[in-house]
């Protein structure tokens, strides 16, 4: 969604039709299992069961809200004055663990922090750069195996701090790719459905805001969304 | 025995959605969470039917659809696509042995069964 502006108020043009579509196919998908769940809650049911279809409505239902909440921060960005600190990255992604955790055990699935001895700090608003890691968070819920945790890792990478959400999921046998490979539409099978791509957008819009950029790294057995960000070294000690 | 349908969803919530409903009416449902997990499916659990999402992790439903169809034995096994994706026609995906197409967010849990019946 490109940004623009007029004297008094937002550009209509700044609502670009592939920007629409994108958002509204992805808040679909969230609204139309709640929709489902609710159509269940219809039927013959235990009162245990009822509990857990109105635990996983409100939980999706969250996940849909988190999603609006970003793109209207993101359409917002250039209102804003965002405040750049020094952050302790690990310490909030704990916090991104903690809450996102109630959602991943209903999925039984797990997310965790790996810890730093010294961890560096990273200058960034505390704000959005939750919403990176959440976002990332999110995303990396639907493509992790059940046995193998979510990882919110922090490294150096040269002057910059890389703050990556590594999830180990499914990727493409050498097998399968060989006998893909006759097609030529086909010959390289998207290893994440296009339906993360507005999550992403928002987030590069966040790292933009804090002078950084997201990308993401792709493993045989899943991938790392990261955001990099500059480093604070006056504060470094703390 | 019952008609085999095998479902491949990678929302976990929305799979087994569809599992319950598909198992209440007496079919024998198997679950994939992913492509490459479908394809070995496929193989073990010889579905009669295929409940597809388009929008999946690592492999997606389009190349799961143009394995199949390079498969003389699984080209046959016909496929119901369901997704949240208004893009799809039925028309366009028909060559690759898709069957009905349903709309996951105006879809009512008795479409999904009527269509299970309808293609076996």
């Amino acid at each position: 969604m490109n940004g623009k502006r007029s004297a008094g108020g937002s550009d209509v043009s700044a609502f670009d039709a592939p920007s629409v579509i994108a958002a509204t196919h992805e808040l679909k998908s969230p609204l139309a299992l709640v929709r489902q769940l609710a159509l269940t809650l219809d039927g013959d049911l235990s009162p245990e069961e009822v509990k857990k279809l109105a635990l996983r409505i409100e939980l999706t239902s969250e996940r849909a809200l988190r999603l609006v909440d970003d793109v209207t921060q993101a359409q917002r960005l250039e209102d804003g004055l965002f405040e750049l600190e020094p952050i302790n990255p690990i310490a909030l992604c704990d916090e991104v663990a903690n809450e996102i955790s109630p959602l991943y055990a209903a999925h039984s699935r797990t997310i965790r922090t790996v810890r730093r001895r010294k961890p560096p700090l990273v200058v960034a608003n505390r704000s959005l750069l939750r919403r990176v890691i959440m976002s990332f968070a999110d995303n990396a819920l639907h493509y992790a195996f059940d046995d193998q945790p979510v990882t919110l890792e922090t490294h150096l990478v040269g002057d910059k701090i890389r703050i990556s959400v590594r999830d180990r999921g499914p990727g493409v046998s050498a097998r399968l790719q060989r006998s893909l490979g006759s097609t030529p539409a086909l010959q390289r099978p998207s290893r994440r459905p296009a339906s993360s791509g507005l999550g992403l957008y928002v987030a590069s819009q966040f790292a933009e805001a804090m002078n950084g950029h997201v990308g993401v790294t792709r493993h045989r057995d899943g991938a790392s969304f990261y955001i990099e960000l500059n480093g604070s070294t006056q504060l470094s000690w703390l | 025995m019952g008609t085999r349908v095998l479902i491949v969803e990678d929302d976990a919530w929305q799979r087994e959605h569809v599992a319950q409903l598909l198992t209440k009416h007496e079919f024998v449902v198997g679950e994939s969470a992913h492509a490459l997990e479908a394809i070995d499916q496929v193989d073990t659990f010889r579905p009669d039917v295929i409940v597809l999402d388009m929008m999946l992790p690592g492999v997606n439903g389009l190349t799961l659809l143009h394995e199949l169809q390079s498969h003389a034995d699984l080209a046959a096994i016909p496929v119901i696509v369901m997704s949240t994706r208004s893009d799809l026609s039925l028309a366009e995906l028909e060559p690759y042995g898709v069957r009905v197409v349903l709309d996951k967010s105006t879809v009512q849990p008795e479409d999904i069964v009527a269509a299970v019946r309808k293609v076996v």
